[in-house]
């Protein structure tokens, strides 16, 4: 019973779990409980490693260089490497006094035997990324039995009296768009399909001026709306029915069409792009902003790299600012300018709306004043659809970014020379411009204007460069983490990792003069031209996905967008924890490339 | 003073000795080992109550041997009452494959040596397995002894002269930083006792 409970604790940990029954019997009979106190130095370069370290409790903290390398704590284990290279240029010592199960080097290369326990150990950065990604996913539940009745659009319900006229009845059919008539009897429900219509008005002897009721089928199936979309297709299935009658506390809220139901596992994006198409007012837009977040979390669920999720949401997004477009642009106006998105928008990694920032180009020889209602229109749409102010004021709707071909390159030139924070800002947005509606050459002129304007200005890119360096990377001394006591022990993504990655790929993207602005394909790119090669990238992209999935969960989570973030990496499943680790000991490695490559110890 | 006292004791303890083969148990100790110790009984009365299970585990340096866990389960003369089922979770169901008592105890004599023995509120413990020693061998357990809660009172009391100290079990677990690992069993809590004795005793901080 008791030797059960150190079993599962060693199970529960990854990739013991892997191990078979007698092996891990085996293993069990080999390992001992140490206990080290604080400060306790436990391998270094002249103190070979005798023991594979599993933490029960405290931390371990391991320096390169006298730098943080990494921070271990309960659940982690170290040092695979240690042990198998039989040395180490890494210094492990304890920051917290540590209780650790111990396993015996020879024992720990005899459990190398096992072919899924050494390929976990032994492999590198990229593939234990996956492998665990992997892991992690399977723990996912499928969304398919977690989501609600309530998850779900539902159609109006066409509730009528019993004693309500065959065609009055149709008539309120008609005008809610329903696609079956609830009759309300004395005591419960009953139903009008299209088939009892068929068989009982247009094929039977009944005319139109009868009551509803004495057409309706009885015993209605319903289901609460509380109740799981599985159970809901099961009712479907077992009773031959197209749709369900929605009731919550007894009371009918709507009608659950199977089509609906069917599409909301096929995750529904085409008919989301269908009605951006379809709507010819602001509100059909504004009915659409639900759709859009549970695209996001269906997809999610079912584990779709986060990646894909923002293309999706970014290609859907830019339909959005078309349509807008075309309401507040007359027609003669428009491929007269160009509207562009910039910043998370223009690099396609928006998932849930952060604010927005966008600019008009306007063509030479055309008065720019002509543009200034339609776009404070535009911007007012915007806003009414939820895509957020931009605090910068990068919006249309400020003169400053809305201006002729001319008027840019001024303001390119400006940025060439200039080295004011506020230049660094804005050339940084105006990068990842995405041209959505109107002329979109007046973006590839300014664009290739841009990138020859930089040309061999080596000086500039170094320093904007620099904000790469500008906050930490929170990988470091407090328990695995740094966190920032005035959030509640939580960390910023953003500016812990994600924008330090952002930046630096776009300002080498501007040196190298690469078009494309989302993040991924620029780091590609990169690749391709041989500035970094294909492991670094494939880890960069990794990490990006890891950073973007786990910040996706927390905007999800977020009440707020300042709050969204922010995580407590406590809270994060031990698996999440350790990719978010190793994605920042990436933007460590990142950054010390970016500093390599720029000179940037150079740059004051 | 003590020395001889307790010099006089064991060798009055020795002569009682009824079977030669347990003469190990007074051997100077040279392993370096200590073993940790708990037991599950029937109850609180040593006279009448009796022992379900006895679990232990060595110690040496900073380690706790896991790898040489020792756990046994005796079989009882009376029914063992819902009462105490509720607090050490042994029901008769799990005592089938238990051993006599005989064959217990003698296993544990010989997994414990002459090595010391350290525990929570070990007294008890030890006050349970004499009763088994005294009438099998005519011995009380001759090893020496350490309380763990001694050890941290210690410790603590010259922080707090004068304080009222917590003694328990749990809040001695809490302050030392050790990790409750669920279950109370035998194992389980010798295991823990032993993570206190090296936390108190390695500990640089405390």
């Amino acid at each position: 019973m008791s030797i059960q409970d150190q079993r599962k604790l060693i199970e529960s940990i990854h990739p013991f779990e892997l191990l078979s029954s007698t092996t891990m019997d085996n293993l069990m009979s080999k390992i001992d409980i140490a206990y080290y106190p604080n400060g306790t130095l436990l391998i270094s370069p002249t103190i070979s490693s005798i023991a594979f370290y599993i933490i029960i409790k405290g931390s371990v903290t391991e320096y390169i260089d006298d730098e943080v390398h990494n921070v271990y704590s309960a659940g982690d284990s170290f040092d695979a490497d240690a042990l198998i290279y039989g040395k180490t240029k890494a210094k492990f010592v304890v920051d917290e006094d540590l209780i650790c199960y111990e396993v015996k080097k020879e024992d720990f290369l005899d459990l190398m035997q096992d072919k899924k326990v050494q390929s976990y150990f032994l492999q590198d950065f990229i593939t234990r990324h996956q492998q665990l990604k992997e892991y992690d996913q399977q723990s996912d539940l499928s969304p398919f039995l977690i989501s609600k009745v309530s998850d779900i659009f539902l159609h109006v319900a066409c509730v009528v009296d019993a004693d309500e006229s065959i065609y009055g009845a149709l008539k309120k059919q008609q005008e809610l768009r329903a696609k079956v008539i609830i009759v309300k009897e004395v005591e419960g429900y009953s139903i009008v399909t299209d088939t009892n219509l068929r068989q009982r008005v247009l094929l039977g002897e009944n005319d139109i001026s009868k009551k509803i009721g004495s057409i309706a089928s009885k015993g209605l199936i319903t289901i609460d709306v509380n109740d799981f979309l599985f159970n809901a297709l099961l009712l479907m299935t077992h009773n031959a029915i197209k749709r369900v009658v929605v009731l919550e506390n007894e009371r009918i809220v709507g009608v659950l069409e199977q089509l609906d139901l069917l599409s909301y596992f096929a995750s529904h994006s085409h008919l989301v792009a269908v009605q951006i198409d379809k709507a010819s007012t602001l509100s059909d837009l504004k009915l659409l902003d639900q759709d859009f977040k549970n695209l996001i979390i269906t997809l999610r669920a079912k584990g779709v790299k986060v990646r894909y999720i923002t293309k999706l949401i970014a290609t859907l997004n830019f339909k959005v600012y078309k349509k807008v477009f075309e309401m507040c642009v007359e027609e003669e106006l428009r491929d007269k300018c160009a509207l562009i998105v910039m910043g998370s928008e223009g690099r396609e990694d928006q998932t849930l709306r952060s604010d927005q920032d966008n600019a008009l180009i306007i063509q030479n020889g055309i008065d720019t004043e002509l543009f200034k209602a339609p776009m404070m229109k535009l911007n007012s749409h915007l806003l009414e659809l939820g895509f957020p102010k931009c605090n910068g004021d990068v919006m249309v709707s400020n003169e400053f970014w809305r201006r002729n071909t001319s008027s840019y390159k001024e303001l390119i030139e400006k940025w060439t020379y200039d080295m004011s924070d506020e230049s660094v800002q804005n050339l940084s947005i105006f990068l990842d411009a995405k041209c959505v509606a109107g002329d979109c050459t007046l973006l590839d002129e300014l664009v290739t204007y841009l990138h020859s304007s930089f040309h061999s200005r080596d000086d500039v890119l170094a320093h904007i460069a620099k904000a790469v360096l500008n906050f930490e990377t929170p990988l470091s001394l407090f328990s695995g983490f740094v966190l920032e006591k005035e959030y509640n022990n939580r960390l910023d993504l953003k500016k812990g990792g994600i924008f330090a990655l952002v930046h630096g790929v776009r300002t080498l993207c501007l040196q190298y003069e690469i078009k494309a602005t989302n993040t991924i394909e620029r780091i590609k790119e990169l690749n391709n031209m041989g500035v970094i090669d294909k492991t670094f990238a494939t880890e960069l992209i990794e990490s990006f996905d890891t950073l973007s999935s786990i910040r996706l969960k927390a905007m999800l989570e977020a009440k707020t967008i300042d709050e969204a973030n922010y995580i407590n990496p406590r809270n994060l499943e031990k698996n999440q924890r350790d990719l978010l680790k190793d994605s920042f000991k990436i933007i460590n490695k990142f950054k010390k490339f970016m500093s390599f490559h720029f000179h940037l110890n150079m740059v004051v | 003073m003590f020395g001889f006292i307790s010099r006089f004791k064991t060798k009055a303890n020795r002569s009682k000795l009824k079977d030669k083969n347990f003469e190990f148990l007074f051997q100077e100790d040279r392993s370096g080992e200590y073993v940790v110790f708990d037991t599950e009984t029937t109850g609180l009365d040593p006279k009448k109550d009796e022992i379900l299970s006895i679990g232990a585990v060595k110690i040496k340096d900073n380690k706790i041997l896991t790898s040489q866990i020792f756990e046994v389960f005796l079989q009882n003369s009376k029914e063992i009452s819902s009462k105490s089922i509720k607090i050490h979770g042994i029901r008769p169901f799990d005592l089938k494959d238990a051993k006599t008592t005989k064959e217990g105890i003698v296993e544990f004599l010989n997994f414990v040596g002459s090595r010391p023995l350290v525990g929570y509120y070990l007294e008890f413990d030890v006050s349970m397995v004499n009763k088994y020693t005294k009438e099998m061998l005519g011995i009380t357990l001759p090893n020496k002894m350490i309380e763990v809660s001694e050890i941290y009172f210690d410790k603590t009391i010259s922080m707090i002269p004068q304080g009222n100290i917590d003694l328990r079990f749990d809040t001695i677990l809490k302050k030392c930083g050790i990790p409750n690992m669920g279950v109370h069993n035998a194992v389980n809590d010798a295991i823990m006792t032993a993570m206190i004795y090296l936390n108190l005793t390695f500990s640089k901080k405390k």
